[in-house]
């Protein structure tokens, strides 16, 4: 082997080596995202804000719950007309339950239960680890760039592009896009602030999109805190009553 | 197609009138500029809006004028109208007043809603209040809760119809989202969760007893039912298995399904077994005749949305204690030739029997064997926020007849409800849509949640 051949080699093999070296600190960083996020199990009070162009607002509160890497639960507090309405998501399996309508219906991550900006998968958002892998890291100033894939076909969003401020590890905008790449909605995160039980996060996230030019949604946190339930409440029997946890 | 109405310019006033209103109403809606600026504004949420009370109260509001295009020659128009005959048209104007309230303490819950529908019409002015839901219930733990009271079930995976709906009121397929009145029983929850394919299963025991003044109208007096449901969730699949034995009703038993092929497709279906039911048809020689069979009711269907919006909605009924074509066909001819000996003869009474009849089945809901349900239903189109157009569609199988559905719904002022809806009915004489008492309706529903 030639000394050329030789130094090709050993480069190849370096960089064999580092790429998931790489990818295995970046799946390791998301992780942390998530957990700085949310607890894995917790309670959550939201209120989301549908804003149209010329100012009118819409707004919504809701009680939420989520246990371990696949179950979430909400509950809608206010307004009157959408009062009691839940959601439970398993996995890719999502359900609504309307109480005059009665049974759960199915319903699909790309519907929104609030209409607006934000849909189901946003609403009742998983760990980022459950759903994604992540495929590249790079670090510009004081921010972390995650390019992020889709796990299995039933993720919302093909592709996320996520910003995270590199000394809190939290992210500060996450551009969801489609396999074909092109951009479905950008998510802002702000105002971090400390919930108390060492839960420091943004405390509102703010959605645009070029498919709703002019129209913006904004969640907002009001409480977060670590709690743990049993499976049994994230069943389709147990929506109807998902009220009498808080 | 029937022919839709064309009455005279003073009676087209009450159509004009409703149309006026509801589009002002939606103009108002999707037009008005809120004083809200739209200037850049910080976000608040205050700890007080989500502190938990003991007491909850709340109530719906509703105002529904219905003008009626009516069709003098349709056999359901001679039965109800033919000694006060209306002319062309028919205004109805309807209000209805929901108020819930609970009360929760501990592991007990108290909850009932009141439900009261006034309506004025041709034939004066009627009301009628009733409490649709009022029950305790005691949560001892997430996988335990006993339900005592008067509750609806909703059971089944349909949108439209729920043939193994065995513990509710059957569900009009015109207003399947609307709320119904439940039955008095005592129930319970049993949950279970599970890591593997079988995620959950859940079992719902039901007892309903019939008596006097209690759930008289359900079936067969001085009996108590027993009725359950099983739930699994097994490899991402919800299934249910039903049963209600007892008496007041033929026993029965069923199975539902309902499964997400890709995230935006779904299916389900129910299929029901009735023992021994027991059927009012009349014969080819005039009279009404009681028939017993075992009967099988079932329903398919779909929802599917596409990537701008559109919801779709389909789903094939077979109603086993339904009339077929030719069952149905004769009893219109049997109403027509009623009317012909009250106009001839000037005695009611055939027509007062086939007044009966109907009550005991030919004038209910889907009094036919198979039906196809379609409904389209738009979400926002062009970029308007809250707004939503929705078609839908309903054919009896075998007659060809049909009913078509065209609404536009808004719902962007918070606790508001605006919709406007036509109807149209279309089918030949002796057909199930045909022989309707109306050719077209327009309606305005206009509620508020407080």
């Amino acid at each position: 082997m030639s000394i050329t051949k030789a130094f090709f080699a050993s480069l190849l093999s370096v960089l064999l080596l580092i790429a998931p070296a790489y990818a295995l600190d970046g799946n390791k960083l998301l992780k942390e995202i998530d957990r700085n996020l949310n607890p894995e199990s917790y309670e959550l009070y939201r209120k989301l804000i549908n804003i149209e162009p010329d100012g009118k607002k819409k707004e919504f509160t809701l009680f939420s719950i989520k246990k371990g890497t696949d179950k979430v639960a909400a509950v809608f507090l206010a307004p009157p007309s959408e009062k009691g309405r839940s959601t439970l998501r398993l996995g890719d399996n999502m359900w609504l339950n309307i109480p005059n309508v009665g049974k759960p219906i199915r319903i699909t991550s790309l519907q929104s239960v609030v209409g607006g900006v934000f849909n189901n998968a946003d609403i009742l958002n998983l760990d980022y680890t459950s759903e994604y892998d992540v495929e590249s890291v790079t670090e510009t100033g004081g921010m972390y760039l995650l390019i992020l894939k889709a796990k299995t076909k039933n993720v919302a969003y093909d592709r996320l592009k996520m910003w995270a401020d590199k000394a809190k590890k939290i992210p500060t905008k996450i551009e969801c896009r489609t396999e074909a790449d092109m951009l479905i909605k950008t998510l802002y995160f702000k105002d971090v602030k400390d919930f108390g039980g060492g839960i420091v996060r943004p405390a509102v996230t703010e959605t645009d999109s070029p498919l709703h030019k002019g129209y913006k949604s904004v969640m907002i946190a009001a409480q977060v805190k670590k709690r743990t339930f049993k499976d049994e409440v994230f069943t389709l029997t147990f929506m109807p009553n998902l009220e009498s946890l808080r | 197609m029937k022919t839709i109405y064309s009455g005279s310019p003073g009676r087209r006033n009450p159509l004009l009138k409703i149309y006026t209103l509801g589009l002002a109403f939606l103009c108002l809606a999707l037009w008005t500029v809120p004083a809200a600026s739209g200037e850049e504004t910080s976000y608040t949420f205050d700890l007080s809006e989500i502190e938990k009370k003991p007491w909850h109260w709340g109530g719906y509001i509703e105002f529904k004028p219905v003008l009626f295009g009516l069709d003098r020659d349709a056999a359901f128009h001679k039965l109800r109208l033919y000694d006060d005959p209306q002319g062309d048209t028919l205004m109805e104007w309807n209000g209805r007043l929901q108020l819930e309230g609970s009360y929760e303490t501990g592991m007990l819950r108290l909850y009932a809603k009141a439900n009261t529908d006034l309506k004025e019409t041709y034939s004066g002015f009627t009301e009628r209040s009733a409490f649709y839901e009022a029950y305790a219930t005691i949560k001892p733990s997430s996988s335990l809760k006993i339900d005592l009271g008067k509750k609806t079930s909703k059971w089944g995976k349909g949108y439209a119809w729920n043939p193994v709906a065995f513990a509710d009121r059957p569900k009009d397929p015109d207003e399947p989202e609307a709320g119904m009145e439940g039955y008095i029983a005592v129930s319970a929850d049993y949950i279970k969760s599970f890591d593997g394919p079988l995620k959950t299963f859940s079992f719902t025991p039901l007892l309903l007893p019939v008596y006097n003044h209690v759930n008289e109208d359900f079936g067969n007096r001085d009996k108590v039912n027993f009725a359950g449901k099983f739930y699994f969730l097994l490899y991402d699949t919800d299934i249910d298995l039903m049963f209600m034995t007892g008496g007041s009703r033929p026993d029965r038993y069923g199975i539902d399904f309902s499964r997400n092929i890709t995230t935006n497709f779904e299916i389900h279906g129910e299929w029901a077994y009735l023992r021994h039911t027991r059927k009012t048809v009349l014969t080819a020689a005039g009279a009404p005749q009681q028939s017993e069979s075992n009967a099988r009711s079932w329903l398919v269907g779909i929802r599917h949305l596409t990537a701008f919006d559109l919801t779709t909605i389909i789903e094939y009924y077979h109603n086993g204690t339904g009339y077929n074509k030719d069952e149905l066909t004769r009893y219109y001819d049997a109403v027509h030739n009623a009317y012909a000996t009250y106009i001839t003869t000037g005695s009611a009474a055939p027509l007062a029997a086939a007044r009966r009849l109907a009550d005991t089945g030919y004038g209910r809901f889907s009094a036919g064997k198979d039906y196809v349900y379609v409904r389209l239903i738009q979400k926002e189109p062009f970029d308007i926020l809250y707004f939503t157009p929705a078609l839908t569609a309903m054919i009896n199988f075998h007659d060809k007849s049909a009913s078509l559905t065209p609404e536009i719904l808004y719902t962007g002022f918070t606790n508001w409800e605006i919709r406007l809806r036509t109807g149209f009915l279309m089918g030949s004489r002796g057909t199930e849509f045909g022989d309707k008492q109306n050719d077209c309706r327009v309606e305005l529903r206009v509620g508020y949640y407080f």
